[in-house]
C-alpha cells in the first residue's frame, strides 16, 4: 500500500515537474505569440491568395512550392486540409502538388515550429521546416509520376478568384512574427539585463519555503495564475468576439500584454525582489506598441475574425497541451531509459524507422508531440531518430489513414503512406549524420 | 428551404449553424437542416475549407463564417428562387 502512495506522488511530482518546465516563461514566450499568428494567418490570409498558382493550368515550378507554401499558410487548422486537398487534385493542379499540400501542411505549422523550436531545439525545428518541404515536393512528384491520373475536369475554375494580401497586413504579421523572434532568440543583446529595480519589498520566508518545496519561482507562479486569469477572461470577452467585444475583449488582450511582459522579465528573489529590465522586455515592448498603432488601421471584421481564431486555437489546443505535458512528464518515470537506449539510441536507419512507426501507432493532440518527443531526447534517443519521428508523428496516423484511403483510394495511401515512412526514415538519418559529421 | 452545413464537428462549424438558425428564425421560415461530418462525404463537395454552408444545395459559403446578415440575404434570394 504504501509503496502504491509512493509511487503515485513521484509521478504527481514528475508531471508537476514537467508541467512547469512548459509553462516556463522561455516557452510561453514564444506560445503566446505563435498563438496569435497563428489566428492571423488563419483569418487575414485569404485562401485564394496561395491557391490562385494551384489551378488546373498552373505549371509544375510553380504549383508545387506553392502547395508547400500553402501547406504552411493555410494548413493551421486540420479543417481546411482534406477539402483543400480533394480540391487540389480533382479541380486544381492535380495529385501531385495536392499530395505535396497532404504532407507540407500538418508538419510544418507555426504553433508546432515554435513550440520545437523553444522545447528541443532551433537544430529540430529548423531540420523540420526544410525537410518536410523538400520531401513534401519529392513525393508529391513522385506521386504524380507513378499514378498517371486523367486531366483534371475543369468545371467551375474556382482558382482563378485573386485576392491580395494588403501592405498593413503585412506589416502586422511582420510585427508578429518579430516577437516571436525576440522572444526566442537567444543573442546577448536580447537576454542581457541592461539596468536593474530594486522592489523595496521581501518576500516571507513561508511563501519562498511553500515556492520553493513545488519547484516554483515567484515569476513562475504569477505566470501560472496570469494563463489562468487569461483563460476566464477570454471565455467572457472572446467567445461572441465575432458578434462584437466587450469589456472583457480588452480585459483580456490586457492581461496577454501584461503575461509577455512579465515573461520576458528577469525577476531575482534572493532577499528582496530584483526586476532586471531586459533586452527582451525592450524590444517586445517596443513591438507591441508598434502592434497596437499597426492594429488601428486594420479593418474592424478583420481582428475581430483574428481574435475569434486565436482563442479558438488557444482553446482547442492548450487543454490538451497541459494533459499531455503532464502524462509525458509521469511516463518519462516510468519507461526505463535501457529501452530506450537500445530502441533509438545510435542513428541506425532501423533506429529511425523505429521513430517513425511510433509516430505512427500512436496518436497525439496537436503540439502533444513535442513534449513527447523531449520525453524520448531525455530518456537517451538520439536526434536523427527524433527527427524522424517528428516529421511521421502528424502527418501519419492510424486514423488520417483512415481518412486519406476513403478519399485517395488503397493503392494510392498505400505508395503515399510508404513513401512518408522511407522519407521520413531518411531524412532523420541524414539529419543524424550530419549532427555527426558537424559535432 | 433545405440547409446543409458541411463540417466535421469544429468549433466553427457549430457557429456557422447556429447563425443559420437564427437567422431562419429572424425570417420566420421553415426549413431543414442537415449535416454533413464525414470527412470523405465533404471532399466531394466543391469547397476548399470548412465549415460550407449550402442552401437548396447550392454552395454559399465555404472556408469561413459568413455573418448573420449575409446568411438572410442568401436565404431571401434562395426564395425568390424557389417562388
Amino acid at each position: 500500500m504504501n509503496d502504491i502512495l509512493q509511487l503515485a506522488s513521484t509521478l504527481i511530482k514528475a508531471g508537476w515537474i514537467s508541467l512547469l518546465d512548459y509553462l516556463a516563461a522561455h516557452v510561453l514566450l514564444c506560445l503566446v505569440p505563435a498563438f496569435f499568428i497563428a489566428g492571423a494567418m488563419s483569418a487575414l490570409i485569404p485562401r485564394e491568395a496561395v491557391t490562385k498558382y494551384l489551378g488546373p493550368r498552373a505549371s509544375k515550378v510553380v504549383s508545387y512550392p506553392a502547395a508547400a507554401l500553402g501547406g504552411f499558410v493555410l494548413a493551421v487548422c486540420s479543417c481546411t486540409i482534406l477539402p483543400l486537398f480533394a480540391g487540389i487534385w480533382k479541380r486544381g493542379a492535380g495529385l501531385g502538388p495536392a499530395i505535396t499540400f497532404l504532407f507540407v501542411g500538418p508538419a510544418v505549422n507555426i504553433l508546432a515550429i515554435a513550440y520545437t523550436g523553444a522545447a528541443i531545439g532551433m537544430d529540430i525545428a529548423i531540420a523540420r521546416i526544410v525537410l518536410s518541404i523538400i520531401f513534401g515536393i519529392v513525393i508529391g512528384l513522385l506521386m504524380s509520376v507513378l499514378f498517371k491520373d486523367r486531366e483534371a475536369i475543369i468545371e467551375q475554375d474556382a482558382f482563378s478568384t485573386e485576392a491580395r494580401v494588403g501592405p498593413m497586413i503585412w506589416l502586422f504579421f511582420g510585427l508578429l512574427v518579430a516577437v516571436l523572434i525576440a522572444g526566442t532568440l537567444q543573442v546577448d543583446l536580447l537576454t542581457r539585463t541592461w539596468f536593474s529595480v530594486t522592489v523595496p519589498l521581501g518576500l516571507s520566508p513561508r511563501l519562498l519555503a511553500t515556492l520553493g518545496s513545488l519547484d516554483l519561482n515567484l515569476q513562475g507562479l504569477v505566470l501560472i495564475l496570469m494563463l489562468a486569469l487569461i483563460g476566464l477572461a477570454a471565455h467572457a470577452g472572446l467567445e461572441d468576439i465575432l458578434e462584437r467585444a466587450n469589456g472583457w475583449t480588452w480585459a483580456t488582450l490586457a492581461l496577454v500584454i501584461v503575461t509577455v511582459l512579465i515573461a520576458a522579465t528577469s525577476v531575482q528573489t534572493a532577499g528582496s525582489i530584483v526586476v532586471g529590465i531586459t533586452g527582451k522586455l525592450i524590444s517586445i515592448t517596443l513591438l507591441l506598441a508598434a502592434i497596437t498603432i499597426t492594429a488601428r488601421s486594420l479593418k474592424r471584421e478583420d481582428l475581430q475574425v483574428w481574435l475569434w481564431e486565436t482563442w479558438r486555437f488557444a482553446r482547442q489546443i492548450f487543454p490538451l497541451l497541459i494533459v499531455g505535458v503532464f502524462v509525458a512528464g509521469m511516463v518519462k518515470v516510468l519507461i526505463p531509459e535501457q529501452w530506450i537506449r537500445t530502441l533509438a539510441g545510435r542513428n541506425t536507419l532501423l533506429a529511425n524507422l523505429t521513430g517513425v512507426l511510433f509516430g505512427v501507432f500512436m496518436y497525439f493532440p496537436t503540439l502533444v508531440e513535442v513534449p513527447i518527443a523531449r520525453m524520448f531526447l531525455d530518456l537517451g534517443m538520439h536526434r536523427g531518430p527524433l527527427l524522424a519521428y517528428l516529421l511521421a508523428d502528424p502527418v501519419l496516423s492510424v486514423q488520417s489513414i483512415l481518412v486519406t484511403s476513403r478519399i485517395l483510394g488503397r493503392r494510392r495511401t498505400a505508395l503515399y503512406v510508404g513513401l512518408v515512412t522511407v522519407f521520413s526514415t531518411l531524412a532523420g538519418w541524414i539529419f543524424g549524420l550530419v549532427l555527426l559529421a558537424t559535432a | 428551404m433545405h440547409i446543409r452545413i458541411l463540417g466535421p464537428g469544429c468549433p466553427n462549424c457549430k457557429k456557422v449553424e447556429a447563425l443559420a438558425r437564427e437567422a431562419i428564425s429572424e425570417l420566420g421560415i421553415e426549413a431543414s437542416f442537415e449535416k454533413v461530418t464525414d470527412m470523405a462525404e465533404i471532399t466531394k463537395y466543391p469547397i476548399m475549407g470548412t465549415p460550407g454552408l449550402l442552401i437548396n444545395g447550392k454552395v454559399v459559403s465555404s472556408g469561413r463564417i459568413p455573418s448573420k446578415a449575409q446568411i438572410i440575404s442568401w436565404l431571401t434570394t434562395a426564395m425568390s428562387d424557389e417562388q
